[in-house]
């Protein structure tokens, strides 16, 4: 049992892959936004990689241990520390009933991570425990945690001492830029050659105003092919507007002139253009950056993408663990 | 424009999106929907989910179980063998829902925003029916209740329905809200470009509001069946009809969805034919309204 003391900026339930199968009743996955370091926590403790633990935003909570347990905290770096003692990050470590885990605020990094043996025990919300605050779903009750609640924790014998080997670790950008992939489509061609060529030279920089249904980026205006200008009425006024369509996940969602990430909180559906999409193995990067970080974006293919995904998947193994 | 042959557009390593033409257009949402059943049942390794919309169907796939090529080889031959809109013959269940047209509570909403916002903003019945030359607000009562509506798709919050009407003499267009409202009431019945919806809790918004349902289409406690252990109550191919009913007797309805004894209207046993659907629209007088 885990007793929240302070609940940090924004800390919620997560599992992985969230709540998937509800998109055609405009439900999002949710789940981590750092999937990569969410799961390496779980199999540290020795859970299934997808258990629900917690995500932690920009600044982390403090929590009262109510029985003895081992836990692992990765992602950002947000200096946990047990009854004042600074512990390993991406390690193992072995906590006694009545400590109280400190975690503060993220030096590197944005999303810090804590897997507890066993994982949490939480509800299924339409089969997953993931919090969607937005809509009141998921969690404990619909929210991020808040002071004074005890978070119920499932039987689990976790070993100590077990790390993730240094190469299997995501690293993370120190000089605020972030490469971050896109694949073209699914409306590439509602751009010219001008835009293209614009959205992959400017250095994108993360607006405040994002949060986990969306990232604001800042940066040049968009042009665009006659597709966006000469089209039925009911496509809309402006030029990125379409008939109503089903959004990908990560899709670079063109509002008027503003392109929105379109992330794991994110809306269904609506009626502005797709040109690219950020595939699924570059979502750990969206995670931990912090607003006015700045985004390159390198185009790759389909097919390298999915190399990408199934690479990814691959580190998010046993085989990363050493002890 | 509906396309020849379907577009295949990528999202990313796991999504496709299948574009069947650019407008709006009821053939299309037909098409999408037809093709989601068909993926459905078709049993495709690496299938995860798809979603129609009004003119699309985004499909989304696990790459480590089918490649990007072999899914669109995989959608190509279900379109193929779907042939045309009018073989296709869906589910579809008739949710009535009693509404309270022209109702205080959206009423005191517009006069907010009017307050506040816009002073210049007609009350939204009478902005919608002077815009679709209608005699007034009663019309658009009529119009509006006239018809059985689609559920074409679900989005921009969970479980809000966009709904397009079958009947096309109560087709009618308004635009949206310009800047949107921070609030709409629950059940708020209202439209926005051509497509109706109900608004599943209190949201902003930006559709023309102009009546209420009691009735609840969001539930997260789990107090009604017919919501089948989902949060949501509809589904894409669903059909809705407004029953405008009088004070009493939508706080008759709201009273016992409060203790819980509310019985949802809705009928399960029937098909939705394109064919039909298309032979019955092409009988119909269009220039006719109700």
């Amino acid at each position: 049992m885990l007793e929240i003391i302070k609940p940090g900026l924004e800390t919620s339930i997560q599992d992985f892959p969230g709540r998937i199968g509800y998109w055609n009743q405009g439900f999002p996955p949710s789940g981590p936004m750092d999937s990569w370091s969410f799961r390496l926590a779980n199999i540290l403790v020795g859970n299934d990689a997808g258990a629900p633990g917690l995500e932690a935003q920009f600044m982390g909570p403090t929590l009262k241990f109510q029985s003895d347990g081992v836990i692992a905290v990765t992602g950002a770096n947000m200096v946990p520390k047990v009854d004042g003692e600074e512990i390993p990050m991406w390690e193992s470590v072995a906590v006694k009933a009545g400590q109280t885990l400190v975690m503060g605020p993220a030096f590197q990094g944005a999303r810090g991570y804590l897997a507890v043996a066993g994982g949490i025990d939480a509800p299924e919300w339409l089969g997953s425990a993931a919090t969607f605050h937005k809509a009141g779903v998921g969690g404990l009750d619909g929210s991020a945690i808040k002071a004074g609640q005890v978070l119920p924790v499932k039987a689990g014998a976790g070993q100590t001492g077990r790390r993730v080997k240094q190469a299997c670790r995501p690293q993370f950008a120190s000089d605020k830029q972030w490469h971050i992939e896109a694949v073209a489509g699914p409306n590439d061609d509602w751009i010219d050659a001008a835009g293209h060529e614009r959205f992959l030279s400017t250095a994108w920089k993360l607006e405040a105003r994002s949060d986990r249904t969306g990232y604001r980026l800042d940066g040049p205006d968009w042009t665009f092919t006659e597709k966006a200008t000469n089209k039925p009425p009911e496509n809309g006024v402006f030029p990125s507007n379409i008939v109503d369509h089903g959004y990908p996940l990560g899709g670079i969602n063109l509002c008027g002139q503003k392109p929105i990430i379109l992330v794991n909180d994110g809306p269904s559906m609506g009626g502005f253009i797709v040109p690219y999409t950020v595939p699924s193995a570059a979502f750990w990067k969206l995670g931990q950056m912090k607003p006015n970080e700045f985004i390159h974006f390198s185009r790759v293919s389909v097919a390298e993408a999915q190399a990408l995904r199934i690479e990814l998947d691959d580190l998010c193994d046993e085989e990363s663990i050493e002890s | 424009m509906i396309y020849d042959e379907p577009k295949f557009l990528p999202g990313g390593d796991r999504y496709i999106t299948v574009e069947f033409g650019n407008e709006m257009n009821l053939e299309l949402n037909f098409k999408a929907q037809g093709l989601a059943a068909a993926l459905a049942l078709s049993g495709t390794k690496g299938l995860v989910e798809s979603a129609p919309c009004f003119a699309t169907l985004l499909v989304h796939y696990e790459p480590r179980d089918i490649s990007y090529d072999n899914m669109v080889r995989e959608l190509k031959s279900l379109c193929a063998s779907l042939g045309s809109a009018d073989e296709i013959e869906m589910d579809s269940r008739l949710f009535t829902f009693e509404t309270l047209y022209l109702d205080p509570w959206t009423k005191e909403c517009i006069d907010d925003y009017r307050e506040k916002i816009n002073p210049d903003k007609d009350y939204d019945p009478d902005f919608v029916a002077r815009l679709n030359g209608l005699e007034d607000r009663h019309q658009l009562v009529r119009v509006h209740s006239g018809s059985e509506y689609w559920v074409a798709s679900l989005g921009f919050w969970p479980g809000l329905p966009f709904l397009q009407p079958l009947d096309p003499r109560a087709m009618i267009t308004c635009p949206k809200y310009n800047p949107p409202r921070t609030h709409t009431p629950q059940g708020a019945v209202g439209m926005g470009g051509s497509a109706s919806s109900i608004y599943p809790v209190a949201t902003p918004g930006g559709y023309q509001l102009f009546g209420r349902t009691p009735v609840p289409i969001w539930d997260t406690t789990k107090r009604f069946d017919v919501f089948e252990g989902d949060i949501v109550l509809f589904r894409p191919g669903d059909r809705i009809k407004f029953l405008p009913v009088t004070r009493d007797v939508y706080d008759q309805a709201a009273r016992k969805i409060e203790e819980g004894t509310y019985i949802y209207n809705v009928f399960e046993y029937q098909k939705f034919s394109v064919r039909n659907y298309n032979q019955w629209v092409s009988k119909l007088d269009k220039s006719e309204r109700f």
